[in-house]
């Protein structure tokens, strides 16, 4: 073998042992990598809930050693944002909260899992200790468990105690004729300076127009649907909840049609406006000098309006979120582990009263007893207690938030003078959901 | 020696094929493979998670051809991109001219013309929220100066104003786009033709109107086609300052298929509707796309 064999002969020998240790080497780095990934988790959050992820992210690394990864998206996108992320095949998320209406839609097209064996398998999730009128919305699709309650999401009526005294209002709304009357007066005599009777929210999404009409319908008697699952939506109570959110318009704070989230809560901080419909957790940031508000100490809270003197108040479950396990995440039994603590009794009790506002609402009916809740907020931890007797649900199933949507649009029609009377509207959105709902 | 013949020939070929193959790789990728997915969406049941279920034929097609809500998204969205793309195309030509003929057409007038371009549409869509908000925003603290005690002027929440709101947005957005294609052009013009113009006697206005314009034709024409493709794919502002309300009122059919295929999950009907819409717009853009074709020969 000549030199120039040889050298040749070395060199090729060395490239393929440093092939091999290399490759070894990459083995060594993906197997560690995998190990580590592990124990790695991503979750999908509501956007409203940030302050709430930060804390869980950190109790449960803290406890476990486990990295939690949140991923935060608005509240009306997380199920087709999971969505996409499962079909694409891109398979990030682990974990996602989406708001329980869109769980049959989920469920059927095969983005989250079944979890109706775990669930059953494992009594320290403690079942029994929760709401059990968010229980099987929040959870159940045809007899199968999809998701564990994360947030209870009720809206009950705040008030501004100074605006209703200086307009001679003793006392607030019993009935939402009186919440009319009350919000006239107010806007009639104070709109001048920019202060309004009340802040409604009608931008024209489900979460946000959908949840004042359910607010309304729950006051006076209604329901989505019968107890056979049959479409009630034109039912002389929707008729009347969906005309007194055509009522209210014109008194309201400016306008309706324009008024998400972030402009009515912004109003209420203000001190802008006398009435809000809101989630019970509006109460705990009213109070946090975090949020900037100016109405802390000078607000009071009560359950909502209803139709008539004298009938039983009944919680609305608006836009409530459900922990979920993804279909094709490889980290099944973290995520269960993961979730198992996030939707515990204890986890849900400290969410309620920490600092900076997390966004969660009672799940759990110890939650309602807890001692520190009822200390620091006992009036938000009373009306609360509303969901106990009985809530207006959503529908849940397949096709549920197409129809919620239709619902939506309707009333956005209605409220803008485009869409017939109040009957007319109910209607016809009582024709679409027979269909939309008929698969169901 | 016919082999050696084969072989020159093949190899040439096959480096032509290689230069080729980018752009038909290009082409099939973003223009192919679309299209084929939008139109097996379209004639199966096709969820967001679950795409290609079952075959339904053109159901969805006709189903979505003959609702109201959806003629009616692309009637309005007709319109508006006529509308909205004639505005811009008039006030940037307008708006490039008259740079073209001052002293001030340095760089800042160009930054200043290009920042919204450069803001993203969303920013957009916030930016003219806000001005249109009608408790506190810009034109409800001007109401209240002017005339105090009158009622709120609420553009977005107005059946007939919200898509006037938009539209404000829209042209505010995009006019600077064709200013700088047009004052572009206008900068190409020999200026010895200029010059001739003005020895015969062709000063001011009249100068523009039939030496200038008829010069950058051809530019306009292609910039109009431009406006009228980016008013057609209107979706960022109505999401951020309407949500396609109140009511139907901007429901135009970017964001109809969006929230059929994204929010309700029902991508075959997206898909239908997105059919619909690129016949509508090959259509309507057919003949200014001959128009600048010709002004340009």
């Amino acid at each position: 073998m000549n030199r120039s064999r040889r050298a040749r002969a070395i060199s090729v020998s060395s490239a393929l042992v440093m092939m091999v240790g290399v490759g070894s080497l990459a083995g060594c780095a993906s197997e560690a990598g995998g190990a580590e990934g592990e124990q790695e988790l991503t979750v999908l959050f509501n956007q409203s809930n940030e302050a709430g992820s930060e804390w869980l992210a950190k109790e449960y690394e803290e406890r476990t050693g486990v990295k939690i990864n949140p991923v935060l998206s608005p509240y009306d996108e997380i199920a087709s944002n999971l969505a996409l992320d499962q079909q694409s095949g891109a398979n990030t998320i682990d974990v996602a909260t989406p708001w329980y209406v869109s769980l049959g839609d989920l469920a059927a097209d095969g983005v989250i899992q079944d979890i109706t064996d775990w669930v059953d398998e494992t009594p320290e999730i403690d079942v029994d200790d929760f709401i059990p009128a968010i229980w099987e919305p929040y959870s159940t699709i045809d007899d199968k468990i999809y998701g564990l309650p994360f947030d209870g999401d009720t809206h009950v009526l705040f008030y501004n105690k100074e605006i209703l005294e200086r307009n001679g209002i003793d006392k607030p709304p019993a009935t939402w004729d009186e919440y009319l009357e009350q919000a006239t007066t107010i806007t009639e005599n104070e709109s001048a300076d920019g202060i309004y009777g009340a802040s409604v929210f009608g931008q024209q999404s489900p979460l946000i127009l959908g949840a004042s009409f359910a607010n309304r319908l729950a006051g006076f008697g209604g329901s989505f649907l019968d107890e056979d699952g049959t479409p009630t939506i034109d039912s002389p109570e929707a008729v009347q909840a969906a005309q007194a959110l055509v009522d209210i318009d014109d008194v309201a704070l400016p306008t309706p049609a324009e008024t998400d989230f972030g402009v009515g809560n912004s109003a209420w901080f203000a001190g802008k406006v006398a009435f809000i419909e809101n989630w019970t957790d509006l109460g705990v940031k009213s109070e946090d000098p975090t949020t900037g508000s100016e109405v802390a100490g000078k607000w009071g809270v009560q359950l909502l309006p209803v139709g008539e003197e004298g009938q039983e108040p009944r919680a609305s479950l608006v836009s409530g979120f459900s922990w979920v396990i993804t279909a094709n995440t490889e980290k099944r039994e973290l995520a269960e582990d993961f979730i198992e603590f996030a939707a515990s009794s204890e986890v849900n009790a400290a969410l309620l009263t920490e600092s900076p506002p997390t966004g969660v609402d009672p799940s759990r009916l110890s939650s309602l007893e807890d001692e520190t809740y009822g200390k620091e907020f006992p009036e938000i931890q009373e009306v609360n207690r509303a969901t106990l007797s009985d809530a207006l649900e959503w529908p849940t199933g397949k096709n549920a938030t197409q129809a919620a949507q239709v619902l939506t649009d309707e009333l956005a029609s209605l409220i803008a003078g485009t869409g017939g009377t109040a009957e007319e509207t109910m209607q016809r959105v009582q024709e679409q959901w027979e269909t939309l709902l008929a698969d169901d | 020696m016919t082999d050696l013949a084969t072989r020159r020939r093949s190899g040439p070929r096959w480096v032509r094929r290689g230069f080729v193959a980018p752009t038909v790789l290009v082409t099939v990728v973003l223009g192919l493979y679309p299209l084929i997915f939008i139109v097996g969406a379209a004639v199966t049941e096709s969820s967001l998670g679950k795409p290609f279920q079952s075959v339904v034929g053109a159901d969805q097609i006709v189903a979505a051809a003959t609702d109201a809500g959806v003629i009616g998204s692309l009637v309005r969205g007709t319109l508006y991109a006529l509308v909205v793309a004639a505005a811009s195309t008039i006030l940037g030509t307008a708006a490039a001219l008259a740079l073209w003929r001052s002293a001030f057409a340095g760089s800042a007038a160009r930054i200043i013309l290009l920042l919204p371009l450069a803001l993203p549409p969303v920013v957009v869509g916030v930016l003219w929220r806000l001005i249109f908000t009608p408790n506190g925003g810009l034109l409800d603290t001007i109401r209240r100066m002017i005339a105090p005690g009158t009622e709120p002027l609420a553009i977005l929440s107005d059946p007939v104003l919200a898509i006037v709101g938009i539209a404000v947005a829209d042209i505010w957005e995009w006019t600077p786009l064709i200013t700088i294609l047009v004052f572009a052009a206008l900068i190409g013009i020999d200026r010895e033709v200029m010059e001739a113009a003005s020895l015969d006697g062709a000063h001011g206005l009249r100068l523009l109107r039939e030496i200038a314009v008829p010069a950058v034709a051809g530019t306009i024409a292609a910039a109009f086609v431009i406006r009228l493709v980016l008013a057609f794919k209107l979706f960022d502002l109505v999401d951020v300052m309407t949500k396609g309300g109140p009511g139907e009122a901007t429901t135009v059919p970017a964001w109809l298929v969006w929230k059929a295929a994204i929010e309700q999950f029902d991508v075959g009907r997206g898909a239908a509707i997105t059919l619909l819409l690129a016949v509508v717009v090959t259509l309507i853009t057919l003949p200014p796309i001959l128009i600048a074709r010709r002004s340009h020969g």
